[in-house]
């Protein structure tokens, strides 16, 4: 690192404390939602549509239920009939009204939407149990894809609409027609981003107890999201809040797939009522991928006007969202809407207009994966910026640079009423090329194309939305995080969390923001999350929020806290001061004191160190002059990567990837890095492996891990990441971070592939990077492998 | 479909087990539901994943896809045998130290890897942990601290072979 990087870093990028919770995972000491063990515990499975899309005529359950150890076999007119209420989105208009069932009753409208259920005293005999449930289902058109849902007279999966449209809606700046018409230069395109699956390791999961004395319900969910996930249990099965707990155990990865409040965590909240017994889902792999949450699935039609220096000057979109069955608790419409508002980045992009129209189909909902629609919208982004440089053969990183917001004013309103907090970003791209080494790149990509080799260069330059505080009907997912702090008398400090770790480590980064703001170490802070009995109330972890919402919430209670030991250590003729570190002798006295020792405080201050606070940055809402700013911060990074591609096979090398991060103050370097290296790994998957395919039928055709496959260590690059923190005004400076590198990496692969194979005037418009895909990309330009080189491939190893 | 159970005999983590098992249930299910060994996870329970990875006789298996009477007169080590947190494996000290594990649901799988491919290869190369890895899938950490962790492992055991 460089003297200019120590000085600017000074104070902004905190130690690399090892995770609190690493011994523990290590020596499979983990407590996941399997891992809960409890007497007479007994197990569910869940029955399927098979069929894409049909209507049920009846449901057979006797045989199923006459079986040796199954408890109870149910339907969802059943769980009707004992009270259970249907979930509903809750949107209004432009939103088609929606709402459905735990189990579905009259129709299903995808393979794997479940329709009965067994509660058997092992997993295998609810399995076995399956088997013998009959069910007569007549079956229905499908409709898969976009394309298909809004052909003239597609079945409808929603008669009632009379469409598959689910909503349908538009924005433009005034002006951007004309804009548009006197721009010097214009491309259209059709990008896509295909879908794809978050697929955590441990798969989704609930395990309920009824507690018939109390009339309280406890749930074990592997849920991102405790309290809210609470509120919804509450609803569906007739309880009130406070007679609903929800723990959130250990979680093995959740990447938005565990965020949505599911059917079946209800559904094991209504059968542990049900059948009085504790029962348990462990969600496998082929539910996980064909009947949990999918992802991206947008087709974007692209216009864009711009000058001869290659600044854009109008962008038009029409979005194109294929939804799945839409019936997820907050609306697979969502990330749409969140890329359809991140359509500029961080250009000055003059005249922006977008349409959205989102599509029932009978396939998978489409819902959260981490990214949340930004991928889908910086991809767009990030193609234009490429199609254009290669127009006016200019350098990419020039288009960008002459595109990107300029320093000043700052925050910066968006047309869409974003309030930009980023710190500069032409020095940001400056840092980048420069730890990159951009120029040599160019000439070893010069060098290698003069030996009919192929390396390619991708730059992307991210502006991220960082925590979401949604206003209206969707205040209740995300607006706001609560924190309590307590001093206890050995010294030690009890921090909860309404945000819930799935892997980020909060136990050691909260510890490390707790400690910082009460002037102590480190090691003296525990930090809790995930049950609702331990906290009133969180909004859990995802959008990139927790650090900022929840380590807010944490400097706010500990500010309070902090305040008061100081009033109590004057009391006793101390001074603690009110920033840096604390006397941690005078610190355990006044621990002492302030609990056990109300006699000795001052007049007025009351007994106890204990402090709870709810904390909202306060940046969103209505812009001054129209449009709202949902997030509250923005991050930038800025990252480029170096490939080789093989034209004839398709494959595609790793050689270098550097990422300039700003996330603001960085409270431990490590985690951040491990945040940027797995989500590089996430996007890298999405490009170069995955896919959630179906057949015309609606068949999944990527049903287990063999078909749908992930990178392996064998397929994942190192990213060499930059730290380069801008504090932004939120309590501690923070920005969000965890969902930057997702974000960037399959705009970033696609331009660097495309730019290797630039002499054979490969297009790529697809986040597809699969080999077969970037072949049949080859092979659509008429290039052909030559026959010494076959020769050469062909030869036995060994052989050269 | 209940099926006659039959009677297993195995060394688990050095302590002899006695158990009757149904022949469908797998060693997986037997360490975890029967044994408590909860630290073998279950990832896909199709073979894809190693989250279930356990020594069985000194080498690497899926404990998924052994039927536990396959694994009658065997001896099995599970990660809970490796270490304990407050004195780590070397293997698991590296993987803190270099932050090679996020949400910690691959871990256990990625450690018996380890110790199997250090058990084989003394000092191991990136392209070599890599290629041993490759049957482990994690979705958390994109591998680098993991792979690092493991090289210096090895590197670190062949040097201190060396001093003694
Ligand atoms: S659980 Fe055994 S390989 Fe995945
Ligand atoms: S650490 Fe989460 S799957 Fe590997």
């Amino acid at each position: 690192m460089t003297a200019l990087d120590e000085d600017r870093l000074a104070g902004a990028v905190g130690p690399r404390l090892g995770t609190r919770s690493g011994p523990r995972h290590l020596t499979g000491r983990g407590r996941y939602l399997g891992d809960h063990p409890v007497p007479d515990l007994c197990h569910v499975a869940i029955a399927r549509s098979s069929t894409a899309h049909a209507r049920i005529i009846s449901i057979d359950t006797d045989e199923a239920a006459a079986l040796p150890g199954v408890v109870a076999v149910v339907t969802g007119s059943d769980l009707e009939a004992m009270g259970a209420r249907r979930f509903d989105h809750l949107l209004g208009p432009p939103f088609r009204p929606l709402t459905w069932p735990v189990l579905a009753i009259d129709r299903v409208r995808f393979v794997g939407e479940p329709f009965a259920a067994v509660v058997a005293t092992s997993r295998a005999v609810a399995e076995d149990a399956l088997e013998a449930i009959t069910a007569e289902m007549e079956e229905l058109p499908p409709v898969v894809g976009v394309d298909a849902a809004l052909a003239p007279g597609a079945p409808l999966l929603y008669p009632e609409w009379g469409t598959n449209v689910f909503l349908s809606t538009e924005n433009a700046t005034p002006g951007l027609d004309q804009a548009m018409a006197g721009a010097p230069r214009r491309l259209t395109e059709r990008f896509e981003s295909h879908r794809v699956c978050g697929l955590p390791i441990e798969g989704h999961g609930a395990q309920a107890t009824w507690d018939p004395g109390a009339g309280r319900l406890t749930v074990l969910a592997s849920s991102q999201q405790p309290h809210q996930l609470r509120s919804v249990i509450a609803e569906i099965c007739g309880l009130d809040e406070t007679h609903v707990r929800v723990i959130s155990p250990d979680i093995g990865g959740g990447f938005g797939n565990k965020q949505h409040f599911t059917r079946e965590e209800c559904l094991i909240g209504l059968l542990a009522r049900l059948t009085n017994r504790p029962v348990r889902w462990s969600q496998d792999r082929t539910e996980a991928l064909t009947a949990s949450v999918h992802a991206r699935a947008q087709i974007h039609d692209v216009e864009a006007g711009y000058d001869t220096n290659g600044r854009v000057l109008a962008l038009k979109v029409r979005v194109l969202s294929d939804l799945g069955n839409p019936v997820l608790y907050f609306s697979g419409a969502g990330p749409a809407f969140v890329t359809v508002a991140n359509l500029t980045g961080g250009y000055t992009i003059d005249h922006i207009g977008w349409s959205l129209t989102c599509v029932a189909t009978t396939t998978c909902p489409i819902g959260a994966y981490r990214g949340f629609g930004q991928p889908e919208a910086h991809f767009t982004t990030e193609r234009v910026m490429d199609l254009i440089a290669s127009d006016l053969g200019l350098d990419p990183t020039e288009v960008r640079r002459i595109n990107l917001l300029p320093d000043s004013p700052r925050p910066w309103r968006g047309h869409g009423g974003q309030r930009i907090d980023v710190g500069p970003l032409g020095s940001q791209l400056d840092l980048l090329l420069e730890r990159f080494d951009y120029e040599s790149w160019r000439r070893e990509q010069a060098a290698a194309r003069d030996e009919g080799r192929y390396i390619g260069v991708g730059v992307s330059t991210l502006v991220q939305g960082t925590t979401p505080t949604q206003n209206d009907t969707a205040g209740r997912f995300g607006s706001l995080e609560m924190a309590a702090v307590t001093v206890l008398p050995d010294g030690r400090v009890d921090v909860r969390v309404g945000t819930k770790s799935q892997g980020q480590s909060h136990d050691t980064t909260f510890a490390q923001v707790a400690a910082g703001a009460l002037g102590i170490p480190p090691e003296l802070v525990e930090v809790r999350d995930g049950d609702t009995d331990a906290l009133a109330y969180g909004q859990g972890t995802w959008g990139s929020r927790s650090a900022v919402m929840g380590g807010g919430a944490i400097i706010k209670a500990a500010a309070a806290v902090r305040a008061k030991l100081a009033r109590v250590a004057s009391g006793l003729g101390h001074v603690l001061p009110s920033e840096g570190s604390v006397d941690l002798d005078v610190y355990h006295r006044v621990a002492e004191v302030a609990w056990w020792h109300a006699h000795l405080l001052p007049a007025g201050v009351e007994p106890g160190l204990t402090a709870s606070a709810v904390y909202t940055p306060g940046f969103t809402g209505p812009s001054p002059a129209g449009g709202a700013n949902h997030d509250e911060t923005y991050g930038s990074h800025a990252t480029a990567v170096a490939v080789e591609v093989d034209p004839a096979t398709g494959t595609v090398r790793m050689l270098s990837a550097v990422l300039v991060s700003d996330c603001g103050v960085v409270i431990n370097p490590t985690i951040v890095e491990g945040q940027h290296q797995g989500g590089f790994a996430q996007g890298l998957g999405i490009a170069f492996l995955e896919e959630c395919k179906y057949n015309d039928d609606g068949q999944p055709l990527s049903a287990t891990l063999l078909d749908y496959t992930i990178p392996t260590a064998l397929d994942v690059a190192t990213v060499q990441v930059v730290h380069r923190p801008t504090p932004s005004q939120t309590a501690g400076g923070f920005r969000g971070v965890g969902e930057a590198s997702i974000i960037a990496a399959p705009a970033v692969l696609v331009s660097a592939v495309e730019d290797a194979l630039r002499p054979l005037g490969v297009k790529l418009n697809s986040t597809r990077l699969h080999a077969a895909s970037i072949r049949a990309a080859v092979r659509a330009t008429g290039w052909k492998p030559d026959a010494a080189f076959w020769a050469l491939r062909l030869r036995v190893p060994g052989e050269l | 479909m209940t099926t006659m159970s039959s009677v297993v005999e195995m060394v688990v983590n050095a302590r002899p087990v006695r158990a009757e098992v149904q022949p469908r249930t797998t060693l997986l299910d037997f360490l975890r539901d029967e044994l408590g060994l909860t630290g073998t996870h279950a990832g896909c329970e199709q073979g894809a994943c190693g989250a279930c990875n356990v020594l069985l006789d000194g080498r690497v298996v899926r404990a998924c896809l052994v039927l536990t009477v396959a694994a009658s007169g065997s001896e099995v080590t599970t990660v809970e045998h490796l270490g304990t947190p407050d004195l780590l494996h070397p293997v698991q000290e590296a993987l803190w130290r270099h932050h090679g594990l996020q949400c910690g649901y691959c871990t256990p799988g990625i450690v018996m890897t380890a110790v199997d491919l250090l058990s084989r290869i003394s000092a191991p190369s990136d392209a070599q942990v890599r290629e041993a890895l490759s049957g482990n899938l994690c979705r958390c950490t994109g591998y680098a601290g993991m792979v690092a962790a493991i090289v210096e492992a090895g590197r670190t055991r062949d040097e201190q072979a060396g001093v003694e």
